[in-house]
């Protein structure tokens, strides 16, 4: 069981880490900074979780998630939602809720103990992973679309903003 | 094989892709191959030819290397994962444009991230004892 919780910390610190990347475009420098090195900090972290027997760097780690949520927080208070370019609210609070997640995970992990549990049937451990990453990723991909990044996929002014074209002809039915 | 989560994953997925590269053909038929707008596999995940075929050639892999053994499977589980986290976000700068050539839509997104990192995961976190291709 463990061992899918490990792979859901990686899953989520991968989901904030690429949604705050994102997020660093269209930022200000002096919130695009703290927000490019969480990203990658994240992003790191999730791949190197995978990887490990044990949560790396676990109480560091739990402390570091929440950081970029206290500065949003942080943010929010000192000039309001929505007052700094780039920044956008959707993101960032789908951003928080799974850093909130990787705290949580790992506090759950170090109470119960890193010791070494019988392993897990491959099915159930496969089954495990996929729900956590299906769910992930349908968290993700709408919040990183949301991001002024995401934006830059359909030009602005183009007649149409439908993620594909439907290949209409020109002109309204009718006339 | 069933005891390996590698194996497991890459033969399932394997097969899964395939069958996906092949039902992609039923609703293409007037659509090109390059072509930024496609059919819809399932009411929801577009594609094109380019898309159809591409699926065809990772399901072959993966299902060659589920079959295979377990290096394979780790090694190809993380290349394919790393691959399609890559497709992941760069989907989400073409949807909607001209450099759209594998006719991407949000849905595709979701599923090519959720795919990567679960191929992620287990390519590079579990059966971490099996030496792989690389290092062996």
């Amino acid at each position: 069981m463990n061992a899918v919780v490990r792979a859901w910390l990686g899953f989520f610190a991968l989901g904030a880490g690429l949604i705050h990347l994102a997020l660093v475009i269209g930022s200000p420098l002096v919130v695009g900074i703290p927000l490019l090195v969480a990203g990658i900090a994240e992003f790191a972290w999730g791949v190197f979780a995978f990887t490990a027997s044990t949560v790396p760097f676990a109480r560091a780690a739990r402390i570091g998630a929440v950081i970029p949520i206290l500065g949003w927080v942080l943010l929010l208070v000192l000039v309001g939602a929505g007052s700094v370019p780039g920044v956008r609210v959707i993101p960032m609070l789908v951003a928080s809720l799974l850093d909130l997640a990787v705290a949580i995970a790992i506090t759950v992990l170090l109470r119960r103990g890193e010791r070494e549990q019988k392993p897990l049937a491959s099915g159930r451990y496969l089954l495990g992973l996929g729900l956590g990453a299906l769910a992930v990723a349908a968290l993700t991909t709408p919040a990183l679309a949301a991001t002024e990044a995401g934006d830059f996929a359909v030009p602005h002014g183009t007649q149409s903003e439908a993620p594909y074209d439907l290949d209409l002809p020109d002109g309204h039915s009718g006339h | 094989m069933s005891t390996s989560p590698n194996r497991l994953l890459a033969t399932i997925f394997g097969i899964v892709y395939v069958i996906i590269g092949i039902a992609g053909f039923f609703v293409t038929s007037d659509v090109g191959l390059l072509d930024t707008s496609g059919g819809l596999l399932l009411g929801i995940f577009e594609v094109n030819i380019l898309h159809n075929i591409a699926h065809l050639l990772i399901g072959a892999a993966l299902l060659i290397a589920g079959l295979s053994g377990v290096r394979a499977s780790k090694t190809v589980n993380s290349v394919v994962g790393a691959a399609y986290l890559l497709l992941g976000i760069v989907g989400l700068f073409i949807v909607g444009s001209p450099f759209n050539i594998l006719a991407i839509n949000g849905a595709d997104n979701v599923l090519h991230f959720g795919s990567a990192v679960l191929l992620l995961a287990v390519g590079l976190g579990a059966e971490r004892s099996v030496k792989t291709a690389a290092t062996a």
